[in-house]
């Protein structure tokens, strides 16, 4: 099982999307916190929004991280699309012709790329925070004390994220529909579901994923970012839990049907 | 003992029966060729035999066990097939490298099969830029990743130039005199002649002749053609031998299953003097169309090489 997980993170690191992600994520990381930064919150015309350099304005800028979850989903999602797409599954399931140690393999890997993922976005994150400090907005300390507050969360929904990638992609196979169907699940249905049944839409992906992200924020509300703002979360280990079984389930039966079938 | 027994294999895809009941052994020592037109079943059974599609019924074993029960697989068995994948950005060496390590095969022996394939100059190359011959210098390298005892090669010599068709021949005879078990697929009896001692061919799906090749020489017909002094006594004689005789004009005799040399023998023993003698053999092209064209439709024997088709006629009606 060890060389399966070697093997994984080795085709990893030898392909150039892997970075590509990485470099697309530190970009996103960039332009939503710094956007948020930037917006003056004075010509904003919603007088709740919290005071520039409070520590709930910090809070919401270092939300930004957030999108780095789309990526992590994206990564764990090419493991094994990818070699559907690339037939390269033809050779891996030679060399490895028990399916299933293949996925739990991609499973463990995910889990640490989605780690890997939520360290650049943490990375970009703070040299804005520190941006911050520098033009004076905010003291060091309160950046940092947010700062904590965040990444945390952020870095677990990533890492269970990445494992849910391989899960949908091992069930669904196809490259594109997988990432289509998880943004998509993520982005729109689940919002959608949040406004018709709250009570359901907290045991969402979507829902999980942002009791994560509260993790040691403390509850502090994270309304600012996904569209569930009416939903009730769940504890945020419990969201670990749900976000954890979804992969599981969803790789199981990838293995259970899709992963059977024949490889022709 | 390294083998390959196929038992009872049978595979349907929706409507289409793709393997029919179909039973054979490959032995070690020996290179099989796994003969058939195209369609006939050939990709499919391998790929039944690597664990990669699953029979509807019967069964297939690598060594006594399914593939899927082997330990180290890739120690055991090594595998060329027609459409197995690549990463294009990916250079060739890490892709090796990332196969290699599922079975703990050092990068020593990424560098060696890369040596024996003659990439070794672009193993640091991606493979998205390589040439279909090149691609299938790499499936092979792949496949001698783990020194296995046994090797299925599905159409290997597609896309190589005549040097490395030449090549990959030696080195599967040498790889079998090795005593492994060395199983080979194409479209073609008389290329892979050159380079196989026993012969399964199927046609859509069922076994449709088997044996060693020289059995396969001995079931060729052919015909003897003399011209001879007097030709009516030389005909007499060979019927008398038990040859289907046929009259050519005035002088000329056609003898059919039968050889040049028992056919000089007789011609000798009885004083026949003879102005010309020629002979015609079966190519084994031709055997193996016979062997496939009962059940294969008209278009596929047609689209045979070299007006094959036509050659066949000729020999149906000689
Ligand atoms: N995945 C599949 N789905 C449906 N039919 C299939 C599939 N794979 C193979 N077949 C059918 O099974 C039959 C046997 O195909 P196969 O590829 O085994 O033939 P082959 O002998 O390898 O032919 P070729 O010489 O062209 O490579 C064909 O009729 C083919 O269309
Ligand atoms: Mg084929």
């Amino acid at each position: 099982m060890i060389r399966l997980v070697r093997a994984e993170v080795f085709k990893l690191r030898t392909v150039w999307s892997t970075w590509l992600m990485l470099g697309i994520t530190a970009l996103l990381v960039i332009f939503v916190t710094g956007l948020t930064a930037s917006v003056s919150p004075d010509r904003r015309a919603v007088t709740s929004f919290p005071a520039r350099g409070s520590a709930a304005w910090l809070d919401i800028v270092f939300s930004g991280m957030t999108v780095a979850v789309y990526l992590a989903i994206v990564l764990g999602a090419v493991m094994i699309t990818g070699e559907h797409r690339h037939k390269t599954i033809t050779p891996t399931f030679l060399a490895e012709p028990r399916r299933g140690r293949t996925v739990a393999a991609k499973l463990v890997v995910a889990l640490g790329g989605g780690l890997v993922v939520a360290v650049v976005a943490g990375f970009v994150a703070l040299g804005v925070g520190l941006v911050l400090v520098g033009v004076g907005v905010a003291p060091l300390g309160a950046v940092l004390t947010e700062y904590r507050h965040v990444w945390p969360g952020v870095a677990a929904a990533c890492v269970l994220y990445g494992a849910y990638g391989v899960g949908l992609g091992a069930l669904l196979k196809n490259q594109v529909v997988t990432i289509v169907v998880a943004l998509v699940a993520i982005a729109i249905v689940e919002p959608i579901i949040g406004l018709v049944a709250p009570a359901a839409a907290r045991w969402l992906p979507g829902s999980a994923a942002q009791a994560l992200e509260s993790l040691a924020a403390n509850a502090r509300s994270h309304a600012a970012f996904g569209g569930s703002g009416g939903v009730h979360l769940v504890v945020w280990w419990v969201g670990a839990l749900l976000l954890v079984g979804y992969g599981v389930v969803l790789a199981a039966l990838g293995s259970l049907t899709t992963l059977r079938a024949d490889v022709t | 003992m390294a083998s390959i027994e196929v038992q009872g294999l049978t595979k349907r895809f929706g409507d289409v029966l793709a393997v029919d009941d179909l039973s054979f052994t490959a032995h070690e020592g020996t290179v099989t060729g796994f003969l058939g037109p195209n369609g006939a079943g050939k990709t499919t059974t391998l790929r039944i035999v690597l664990g990669l599609v699953r029979p509807s019924s019967g069964r297939a074993l690598v060594n006594g066990r399914p593939y899927d029960e082997l330990p180290d697989a890739m120690r055991v068995v090594g595998a060329v097939l027609e459409s197995s994948g690549f990463h294009p950005a990916r250079t060739a060496r890490d892709h090796l490298r990332s196969i290699a390590m599922v079975d703990g095969i050092p990068v020593r022996r990424v560098d060696e099969v890369l040596e024996t394939v003659g990439l070794a100059a672009d193993a640091r190359r991606r493979v998205g830029g390589y040439s279909m011959g090149m691609r299938q210098r790499l499936e092979l390298a792949r496949a001698l990743l783990g020194d296995p005892e046994v090797l299925i090669l599905d159409e290997p010599a597609n896309g190589l130039d005549p040097q490395g068709i030449a090549w990959l021949r030696g080195f599967l005879r040498w790889y079998a005199s090795l005593g492994r078990v060395v199983l080979i697929s194409s479209h073609l009896l008389a290329e892979a002649a050159q380079t196989v001692d026993e012969v399964i061919v199927v046609n859509h799906g069922r076994m449709a002749g088997a044996g060693s090749l020289t059995e396969l020489r001995a079931r060729q017909g052919g015909s003897v053609r003399v011209r001879a002094l007097d030709p009516d006594r030389l005909a007499g004689l060979l019927a008398d031998a038990g040859f289907a005789v046929r009259r050519q004009g005035e002088e000329v005799v056609e003898a059919t299953g039968t050889t040049a040399e028992s056919v000089g023998r007789l011609m000798a023993e009885h004083g026949v003097v003879v102005l010309e003698m020629t002979t015609e053999g079966e190519s084994l092209e031709e055997l193996f169309f016979e062997m496939t064209a009962g059940r294969a439709p008209d278009g596929l024997v047609r689209a045979g090489p070299n007006g094959a088709a036509g050659a066949k006629a000729e020999v149906g009606t000689a």
